[in-house]
């Protein structure tokens, strides 16, 4: 493990404006908007004000974790994916520090939703419930990290953007995460049931009715980390295929 | 055991590679010793690059054998034996140079101390700047720093001085004299001769996939550096302007005839005292690529 590379790669995340743009600005904005327009009631057991706070973490730690294929797309395009090839840097070495820093990237964006959550909101939890649903939310991140790498070693730089945003805003809405699911129309319901957005959204909220995702939920946010990943190994793999 | 090591710089055998139906080089041999600047100079399309990714390990050839300080390439890789400044290849963003640098130099065994780089490639001054706000020349730098960081035994650069002015040249070779005067070996791409002349110990000369020509500069310089003398002549008899002074070569076109000749001054004193009717004389300096035909004897 490279903590010079890690470090420089956390850095580089931290200083693109796209991610202050997506991961914190949006998460905060939608979270005080929402607030205060269905903060009031309850949902799933817990307050409005709490579940639109886990739901926009979620959201903002999605977009940082995903962020890391902006990166990668990028440094494949202007050949430094080649550059490393000469570089004693093994591909395991490579994965974890990308694994690592999309993970990383993501908790700052957790925070900054609790923090306005608890300064702003007022919302009110024991210790410990906010610490699980942190935990829960970084485990449930994993199938993140990998479709980041898949789409930054499959996709340019140029269709990246639009398409994460489209594909943010369709997981976004039929996860669950801006609205409760059970406002969908029936048919979709059962679609939302098998997407890690809406596994990703209960693993941060659950704890909070004390209680917690079940072996069902770990079962599919486990299925798509494997399929993605297996997608992201076969994409670095014929990246870096020598010819 | 040191000195074996250094005896054995790079040793390519029978390298041989095809992109689809295109044979990029066959057969390529060479052998460098260690501290050798060898100059690789060729028309694009020579070959030039995929000799370089072969040696680099960057791609597999079809045929033949690669060999860097008696490893192969990727294993002289992971060493950190060998630095590399690649054709193409731009920078990273949101990261500054010094960053960058300390980037490279992390991921290798043994690195050249940072402010060394930064030093030997002149860019100390540049060290805060983001990798984004760089001119092309001062991109060229840093990737020549990116280079030196595994304090590479073997350097090889492809085009290195592509993207910079006549000053930035210089410098870059300066810096480069002071580099290979501590035992380094060299081996840099080019299509000037000017520059394979003035900083390579040694040039080898490629055309279509094949060496050409190996030797000291000078030599090199003296087959390809030649003139070219061109005229109008109904019915030359080519075997006589052959022995004329100076003429390494002759061919016509109609009427229209071509001299190559290592001296034209001679060349042409002799022709016109022997063949008062050539008119319309040119004589040029011959460029690489009508070289290249010469000595290949094959015209595309």
């Amino acid at each position: 493990m490279n903590a010079t590379y890690l470090r420089l790669e956390l850095l580089r995340a931290l200083r693109s404006p796209r991610y202050f743009l997506f991961v914190i600005g949006m998460p905060v904005g939608l979270f005080l908007l929402f607030a205060s327009l269905y903060g009031d009631g309850t949902q799933d057991g817990i307050s409005g004000r709490a579940w639109l706070m886990v739901s926009m973490s979620v959201f903002g730690a999605m977009g940082a974790a995903v962020s890391v294929s902006g990166r990668i797309a990028g440094e494949r395009q202007v050949g430094w994916t080649r550059q490393l090839r000469l570089t004693p840097l093994p591909g395991w070495a490579y994965v974890t520090v990308k694994a690592g820093s999309a993970l990383l990237v993501a908790l700052p964006a957790l925070a900054l939703v609790y923090a306005v959550g608890a300064v702003v909101e007022g919302v009110r939890l024991p210790a410990a419930e906010w610490a699980e649903a942190a935990g829960w939310s970084v485990l449930a991140l994993a199938p993140f990290v990998a479709l980041g790498i898949w789409l930054g070693h499959r996709l340019t730089v140029d269709v990246l953007g639009p398409l994460s945003g489209a594909l943010f805003t369709v997981l976004a809405v039929l996860g669950g995460i801006w609205f409760p699911v059970d406002q969908l129309p029936a048919a979709l319901r059962g679609v939302a049931r098998s997407l890690p957005s809406y596994w990703l959204a209960q693993a941060g909220r659950e704890p909070l009715a004390g209680s917690w995702i079940g072996w069902h939920g770990i079962g599919v946010l486990a299925l798509w980390t494997v399929g993605l990943a297996l997608l992201a190994a076969r994409a670095y793999r014929r990246d870096t295929e020598r010819a | 055991m040191t000195q074996l090591l250094l005896a054995a710089g790079l040793r390519i055998r029978g390298l041989t590679k095809s992109y689809g139906p295109v044979r990029a080089v066959h057969g390529v041999d060479l052998d460098i010793v260690a501290g050798e600047t060898v100059a690789l100079l060729g028309p694009n399309g020579a070959g030039k690059s995929t000799t370089i990714d072969a040696v680099l390990g960057l791609s597999r050839p079809d045929a033949g054998e690669v060999a860097v300080f008696g490893r192969p390439p990727a294993e002289a890789v992971r060493a950190g034996l060998v630095g590399a400044m690649l054709q193409s290849g731009g920078l990273i963003s949101e990261i500054g140079v010094r960053e960058l640098v300390e980037l490279a130099a992390s991921l290798y065994p043994a690195p050249m101390p940072v402010d060394e780089v930064l030093d030997r490639a002149d860019l100390t001054e540049l060290a805060d700047r983001r990798t984004t706000k760089l001119s092309g020349g001062q991109v060229q730098r840093v990737r020549f720093a990116l280079a030196l960081a595994p304090d590479p035994q073997l350097l090889v650069l492809d085009e290195p001085t592509a993207a910079l002015d006549v000053e930035a040249r210089r410098r870059f070779w300066a810096s480069m004299r002071q580099l290979t005067a501590a035992g380094r070996t060299v081996l840099f791409a080019t299509h000037h001769l000017e520059e394979a002349d003035a900083y390579a110990d040694r040039v080898v000369l490629l055309a279509r996939g094949r060496v050409v020509a190996d030797g000291p500069a000078t030599a090199i310089k003296a087959v390809v550096g030649g003139r070219t003398v061109r005229f109008t002549l109904a019915g030359a008899d080519l075997a006589a302007l052959r022995r004329l002074p100076g003429v390494t070569a002759a061919e016509a076109h109609g009427d229209g005839v071509t001299l190559q000749s290592s001296d034209s001054d001679s060349t042409l004193r002799a022709l016109l005292a022997a063949e008062p009717a050539a008119r319309d004389v040119e004589v040029a300096g011959a460029d690489l690529e009508s070289a290249f035909l010469t000595l290949t004897g094959d015209p595309r």
